[in-house]
């Protein structure tokens, strides 16, 4: 069956049309095509043809021209619309007409760069002259490394080897850094957060040294579509970015449905598991022969669905194999097998975990299940794009759990088709983060008298304190470096957190084996003493739990529970950065706050009923974070209006809202900022909201809340005014038991009250 | 108080930079010690230098210009930010050893002072270090391109004793570092030595307190690893000239291994040939065997293999090399076969240490290759009667 004639099966199908929501059809688009640039090598022209390619997209060609103008360009690209054409094409060019030249590629994982290197390997090989790409990352052996720093043309590697392995060590780099004519980005959008602004300052870095060495490269950068890739690319690079977003890629039509699981219990508003509709959905395009990739949120999730379909197919022959999953975890061959057999069309449904979000090269399939929303629309429409032919039609279903996230796109469906993609948020100048980096950096060349770091802020000042704490010497009008460490080994890129614990197995005595690690905040909920850990399905206990080592000892178990830790917060105020006053003694701040952490007790739950059977204490010293933060006092007169329990009814109504609607507009995942609400507030005094960000220094998010606390707000009243609940569901102020009858129409008035406050 | 607040108050106090001193030279500390503590210099030529590392030693003639270099470091590991503070300089003059200690006592210095280490190398026609290869002179090329000074001098030919000593030794001691290869191979155990790698702890507590005494247990260590490495080429070149001295059978294989890695095939069966009876005798014919058989002499490699058989020594190989030998160059296909089954003959006694996996591996592609030869011979029309053999 292929999906024109699925589309008009499921029309026709009054049981699954109850439940579609929104039925979205997005039209076909027509190729727009463009000749060569004239500045492109012309001996580039017969090799492309030779692959069957006779001139570019329009936004192929646009992006060429502008990088042989000389300008840095972000190309956004959708799925399968040929973006490594866009920087291949000037790279082999460039080096083609000089073969001293050189390239650095940045990809964000392994997986990417094997991906990447075999296709410009194929372009190399058709071109017939002698460019030699190399990998250099940490499965790179020792005896090749040496040729790969002396001979790489195009030198691919990630963030984290550029970081540890290149730049510390640049003096073995010198023709790379001498000759560095492009710098490619892939998928920078997975650049935001933590990680993107490390890599801003690894950036930073990099150009700091190409300009020691007489270089200045260029950016070609790729992002999927967000809401400002333009402003992502100029805060990664520090540089003027030409922007290249139109696509001239054709693309079928293809639909788009919103399914919401029926209700079984309209009191509670519960509904069928997202789980088992997906499974049903999965299915369905299974036995119809529709080639299809179902994303879940989850690794158990993926493992479930994966169990399921191969069930629903298996047979002697095997068939069960035409359902793969595929996740993090998985060995790199096994990876590399299945998305062959994707491309091959063995494969006929695929389960994964965002781990295919990016663009590793799968093809493009018939159909895209999305079970539950992937956290982001940036994230969903990647997802979605990959189902998506060039000529025939696609389809794409989004399942919706019952988080109230989920419950909100799938009853806005306009919310998630006609809005924007999240903006990418990125902090280069979080001061933790800075300031790992600038070490690195004085480590990696002196700094002098003077001396700027890319656009950072005061470099003086962290100068001064450097050498205050005699990590540097400042004499003779040059900071040097004087400490025995090799600051580029003291952290890792992808968490804010610079200290890790390692998980160690002691089940066989004469054998401890490391297992995994953890980052030190999340060790106290997760890895405290007698605590159940869970890794790869499998139960251990928490035998010993060693601080001063970072180490914790694990023992393999098997019990019919799993443990959930009581975590306490508290805040406390360290210093306003800014405050507004407004009457009636409300009050808005952004500040430092002091987070403190403490683990007293944890639930033992059981697994399959999820009772509490128990309970257990923890000892572990409290955790102190210092962040950024910013929060709301509320009015004395609407305080006075309500009784003590509607207040904190309405006060917690507002904050799951802001829970809600915070990651949507900041551009986070849930986890990244924190929302609570205080009725006596040790901060302020008085009843107050409090939004802050999860990571020591601040990540920039509690600031940008602040500067667009009236959207927020406004976003939090529209979410609870279109909920149709009667009196709070989880998709707005949360569930009637949670925040009382009451708590819906308080947390009204609340926004209500607060907005009016601040319009006036 | 946090480090934001830190930051803070600094910005409030932050002076403007201060006009420091002026640079215009290192350190140079010279010292001499007697001839006398340094034996068998003699031995240092440049035909002994040439066993040692033939293949990348282009010396020119008697006698050779050699310097001893080491430095010490602001950090154990390598990379851009860590610096030489101090490089040991020594050579030997007719009335004794020379050693220049050149220090930088503040970073500004380190121009000044590379250009010394740069005078000093290009003096020489040969670079000796101990573990140069991965940690000094990279160390010092990344200076010389910091300092953006030409970094060409580096090329002279260099000689790394811990690759030399650890090819000669590894089999007799258990580490190679220099200072267990002057206690086991000099006779002069160290004592009251800082360790290496508190060298730039104390540095950076000199910078600190302006304390030049925090450095003169450094600058002892470092005179007595640049000196030690003299002695210990001179007792090196020694024992290649007169490997009969060498009292250990490890010695002389290792000697024999490593002048066969330099290609120095002559002189490598020679030594292997002065093996004595004993643990390693079996495996020196072997390598003598096949040294002859690669290159060109498989009548001495037969002769060789011959022995072994007749010494028992070498397990199932002389037998199998012989069955090679005898089908394919001699060729007598009879007495490959008879090889083969020798050899089959001996892997089917019990023997210590047997590995049952090993064995049948072995004795598949022994009955494999009997096979192929009595296939040979059937064609030859010479095979043996097969019922002939049943008896076997």
């Amino acid at each position: 069956m292929n999906v024109d004639q699925l589309v008009d099966v499921l029309r026709s199908d009054p049981g699954f049309m109850e439940q579609v929501v929104r039925w979205e059809e997005i039209p076909a688009r027509e190729a727009r095509y463009a000749p060569f640039p004239a500045r492109l090598d012309q001996r580039l022209i017969p090799v492309l043809e030779k692959r069957g390619i006779h001139r570019l997209y329009t936004h192929q060609a646009r992006a060429i021209e502008e990088v042989l103008e000389d300008r840095d360009v972000v190309v956004v690209t959708p799925t399968a619309s040929g973006k490594t054409m866009c920087y291949n094409l000037p790279v082999l060019s460039a080096i083609l007409q000089n073969p001293d030249a050189r390239a650095l590629y940045l990809f964000p994982t392994k997986a990417l760069s094997a991906d990447q290197v075999s296709e410009l390997y194929d372009m190399i090989q058709l071109t017939g002259a002698d460019i030699k790409t190399f990998t250099y990352d940490g499965d790179t052996p020792g005896t090749a490394r040496k040729a790969v720093r002396q001979a790489g043309h195009v030198v691919v590697t990630n963030p984290d080897m550029l970081h540890s392995g290149i730049l510390p060590h640049h003096t073995k780099w010198v023709k790379l850094f001498e000759n560095l004519r492009y710098i490619i980005i892939d998928e920078i959008h997975t650049y935001r957060g933590v990680f993107g602004s490390n890599l801003a300052n690894v950036l930073r870095r990099l150009l700091r040294l190409c300009e020691f060495y007489g270089s200045h490269p260029r950016f070609i950068l790729c992002s999927a579509t967000i809401a400002n890739p333009r402003e992502l690319a100029e805060t990664l690079t520090g540089r003027t970015v030409t922007l290249i977003d139109d696509n001239g890629a054709p693309v079928g039509r293809r639909h788009f449905v919103f399914y919401n699981p029926p209700v079984y219990n309209q009191q509670l508003q519960l509904r069928q598991s997202v789980i088992s509709t997906t499974r049903d959905i999965a299915g369905m395009l299974l036995r119809n022969g529709v080639q299809s990739i179902t994303f879940a949120r989850s690794r158990l999730v993926v493992e479930v669905l994966t169990r399921y379909l191969k069930d629903m197919v298996r047979d002697p022959l095997g068939n069960a194999g035409r359902v793969r999953g595929y996740r993090g975890g998985y060995l790199p061959t096994q990876r590399r097998e299945i998305e062959q057999g994707l491309r091959a069309g063995r494969i006929d449904a695929v389960i994964s975990t965002n781990a295919l979000e990016l663009g590793i090269d799968i093809g493009s399939l018939d159909a895209c299940v999305l079970c539950g929303y992937p956290g982001t629309i940036a994230s969903a429409w990647q997802q979605a794009g990959r189902a998506g032919r060039r000529q025939t039609s696609s389809i794409i279903f989004y399942v919706a759990s019952s988080a109230p996230v989920d419950q909100y796109i799938v009853t806005h469906p306009d919310y998630f088709l006609r809005k924007s993609p999240e903006n990418a948020l990125l902090n280069p100048d979080n001061l933790y983060i800075l300031m790992s980096h600038f070490k690195c950096a004085a480590y990696e060349l002196p700094f002098a008298d003077g001396d700027t770091f890319g656009n950072a802020p005061s470099p003086d000042m962290l100068l001064t304190y450097l050498s205050e704490e005699h990590i540097l010497r400042h004499v003779g009008g040059r900071y040097h470096w004087m400490a025995e460490d090799f600051p580029a080994s003291d952290f890792g890129l992808r968490s804010g957190a610079e200290e890790n614990f390692v998980i160690v197995d002691i089940t066989d005595p004469a054998h401890h084996v490391v297992i995994g690690e953890m980052d030190r905040f999340t060790v106290p909920m997760l890895l405290h003493e007698n605590a159940i850990y869970m890794h790869e399905g499998v139960q251990y206990q928490v035998e010993k739990l060693d601080l001063e080592h970072c180490k914790a000892f694990i023992r393999h178990v098997e019990v019919d529970y799993y443990t959930d830790a009581d975590l306490n917060v508290s805040l406390s105020l360290l210093d306003v950065e800014e405050r507004q006053d407004l009457p009636d003694s409300m009050h808005l701040c952004l500040g430092e706050v002091k987070v403190s952490t403490l683990v007293t007790k944890f639930k033992k739950i059981k697994l399959d009923t999820r009772e509490n059977v128990g309970f257990g204490f923890v000892r572990l010293p409290e955790m102190d974070m210092h962040t950024t933060a910013m929060w709301w006092r509320l009015p004395d007169t609407l305080i006075r209006s309500f009784s003590n329990d509607t207040l904190e009814n309405g006060l917690m109504g507002v904050s799951n809202l802001l829970r809600i609607v915070s990651p949507l507009y900041l551009m986070c995942a849930p986890l990244d900022v924190v929302v609570v609400y205080q009725v006596k507030s040790p901060i302020t005094d008085g009843p107050s909201l409090i939004l802050y960000d999860s990571f020591p220094g601040g990540m920039g998010l509690a600031s940008k809340a602040y500067r667009m606390q009236r959207l927020l707000l406004e976003k939090c009243l529209d979410i609870v005014r279109s909920c149709r609940c009667p009196q709070g569901c989880p998709s707005c102020v949360g569930p009637v038991m949670e925040v009382g009858e009451d708590g819906k129409a308080a947390a009204v008035r609340i926004l209500t009250c607060l907005l009016d406050m601040l319009t006036a | 108080m946090n480090l934001l607040e830190k930051l803070r108050s600094l910005e409030k106090t932050q002076k403007a930079a201060e006009k420091g001193p002026v640079f215009t030279e290192c350190l140079v500390r010279t010292e001499k010690r007697p001839a006398g503590a340094f034996p068998d210099q003699s031995f240092i030529t440049r035909d002994a230098l040439g066993l040692i590392r033939s293949q990348d030693l282009p010396l020119p003639g008697d006698p050779v210009r050699i310097l001893y270099l080491d430095t010490e470091t602001t950090g154990l590991r390598s990379g851009a930010g860590t610096v030489a503070f101090e490089v040991g300089c020594g050579h030997m003059e007719p009335h004794g050893f020379v050693l220049n200690q050149y220090v930088m006592r503040d970073y500004p210095e380190e121009p000044f002072l590379l250009e010394k280490v740069r005078e000093e190398i290009e003096k020489c026609d040969l670079i000796v270090t101990f573990n140069g290869k991965t940690f000094d002179l990279p160390l010092l090329q990344t200076r010389f391109l910091m300092n953006r000074v030409s970094a060409a001098c580096l090329d002279r030919p260099h000689l790394d004793l811990l690759h030399a000593g650890r090819r000669l030794w590894k089999r007799r001691l258990e580490k190679c570092t220099l200072s267990n290869l002057e206690a086991e191979i000099l006779g002069q155990p160290r004592c009251d030595d800082l360790p290496g790698s508190e060298a730039p702890a104390r540095y950076f507590a000199f910078l600190k307190t302006g304390n030049f005494g925090l450095l003169e247990d450094v600058l002892r260590h470092n005179a007595q690893d640049v000196a030690s490495m003299c002695m210990l080429l001179g007792k090196m070149c020694r024992l290649y000239a007169q490997p009969e001295q060498i009292g250990f059978s490890e010695d002389l294989f290792s000697m024999g291994d490593a002048l066969e890695k330099e290609e120095l095939r002559i002189q490598a069966r020679r030594i292997y040939r002065m093996v004595p009876r004993g643990r390693l005798h079996g495996q020196a014919r072997a390598r003598l065997a096949h040294s002859f058989r690669r290159f060109g002499s498989p009548g001495e490699a037969r002769d060789v293999w011959l022995e072994m058989i007749e010494s028992r020594e070498g397990g199932i190989l002389p037998f199998v090399e012989l069955a090679k030998y005898y089908e394919h160059t001699e060729p007598d296909l009879e007495k490959a076969l008879e090889m083969t089954e020798k050899a089959l003959a001996v892997l089917s006694e019990d023997w210590p240490g047997r590995d049952s996996g090993t064995v049948q591996k072995s004795v598949n592609a022994l009955q494999y290759r009997h096979m192929r030869l009595r296939k040979k011979l059937a064609a030859a029309g010479t095979c043996r009667d097969p019922k002939e053999r049943q008896g076997d």
